[in-house]
């Protein structure tokens, strides 16, 4: 049995009571212009998070951790509605240039100390990601993820 | 940051996902232009820097991101943030792909478990609501009961005249899916969606062998109630 023209009309049915909004399609097709080619990735390997005692919902801490070949990310993001903070080390420990990545911000750096330690505050909610610039010229990057 | 019990951690590709990945994988018939390009091919040409082949690739795959994202009752937002974590975690990898032909499964695999991870954080969020699949297609509860029966997606209650224009809208398989059971309009929505069983079994996180049967299922019941 062909079951073509009747996949079609399930196709239309479903465009028709909940399409891909524009924006989103937008968003998508200008995605390609965050690429970092000469970056090293760090992929996210582990998320756990942390009820703060007593308090409720949203407010707790969620742990990351990135690893790309030879370094280390740990990052936490803390804090309630739309500014949150992101506080992390990088290691093995270095200085570097720390740049946040939003598409829809602007965007905000900041500088890991000797002990590869950084702050960024007023972080908006959203997709982001983290490039940082080492001594050698060297830059990793971390996967997206969303606040 | 470490020597905390962990809690909640994001699952990461199995060991076990092997057996959900035939080893020859079974293309869905599609009707689109059989001469289209397929995804692979616009994978490596977006990788040269044919942003038109990207924009393809990105027009080819979004519905069914979008629908993974919506079957985890999520809101148009969340929604949007998962279709969009999903581009941009190809893109960041798209120079060191090895296997191109994969990238549809593989995008399928990130949105559904982007999906859960964010539903699952909505839930302690606002943990009054304890389901997670509700009738978001439509966006009007099945009760009468209105706010208190729409989990999924926040909408004004509507009058008898909306509900008919509404109806109207999706037409007659359309009113016949909102009446099938919340997995089957999943299945069935992705059925339509997905380019190979492969795809398929990821975005509905069921093994792959297990998919002909319900899929049958799911169109008998469609069928049924499209003859009635």
């Amino acid at each position: 049995m062909n079951e073509e023209p009747f996949l079609d009309e399930l196709r239309a049915a479903f465009q028709r009571m909940d399409p891909v909004p524009d924006d989103v399609l937008a968003a998508g097709r200008s995605a390609l212009s965050w690429r970092e080619p000469s970056a090293d990735l760090a992929e996210l390997t582990d998320e756990s998070e942390r009820e703060l005692a007593g308090v409720r919902g949203s407010s707790g801490l969620r742990l990351l951790t990135f690893r790309a070949p030879g370094h280390t990310v740990e990052v936490e993001i803390s804090g309630v509605g739309s500014e949150l903070a992101m506080t992390g080390r990088l290691a093995p420990a270095t200085v570097a240039d720390v740049r946040l990545r939003h598409p829809h911000a602007v965007e905000l750096s900041a500088r890991a100390d000797e002990r590869g330690r950084f702050v960024l505050t007023d972080v908006p909610k959203g997709l982001v990601s983290l490039v940082f610039c080492l001594p050698d010229a060297s830059c990793v990057v971390t996967s997206w993820i969303l606040l | 940051m470490a020597g905390e019990p962990q809690k909640g951690v994001v699952p990461r590709p199995r060991a076990d996902e092997e057996r959900y990945a035939p080893r020859e994988d079974v293309h869905l018939p599609r009707g689109a232009d059989p001469s289209e390009v397929e995804s692979g091919e616009l994978v490596r040409r977006a990788r040269l820097g044919d942003g038109a082949a990207w924009g393809l690739l990105v027009d080819r795959h979004a519905p069914l991101l979008w629908a993974i994202a919506r079957s985890c009752g999520l809101d148009d937002a969340d929604c949007g943030d998962v279709v969009q974590t999903a581009w941009l975690r190809l893109v960041e990898r798209i120079d060191t792909i090895q296997d191109p032909q994969a990238v549809p499964h593989w995008l399928a695999v990130t949105a559904r478990r982007e999906a859960v991870a964010l539903a699952r954080r909505r839930g302690r969020e606002a943990p009054a609501d304890p389901l997670c699949f509700t009738d978001v297609i439509g966006g009007r509860p099945r009760s009468p009961m209105v706010g208190g029966g729409d989990l999924g997606v926040r909408r004004p209650a509507c009058s008898p005249e909306e509900a008919a224009l509404a109806r109207e809208q999706v037409g007659r398989v359309g009113e016949a899916l909102r009446a099938l059971p919340r997995r089957c309009q999943d299945l069935l929505r992705m059925l339509a969606l997905a380019t190979s069983y492969n795809e398929l079994a990821a975005a509905l996180d069921l093994p792959v062998g297990s998919i002909g049967s319900a899929r049958a299922r799911c169109l008998a019941h469609l069928r049924r109630r499209l003859a009635t």
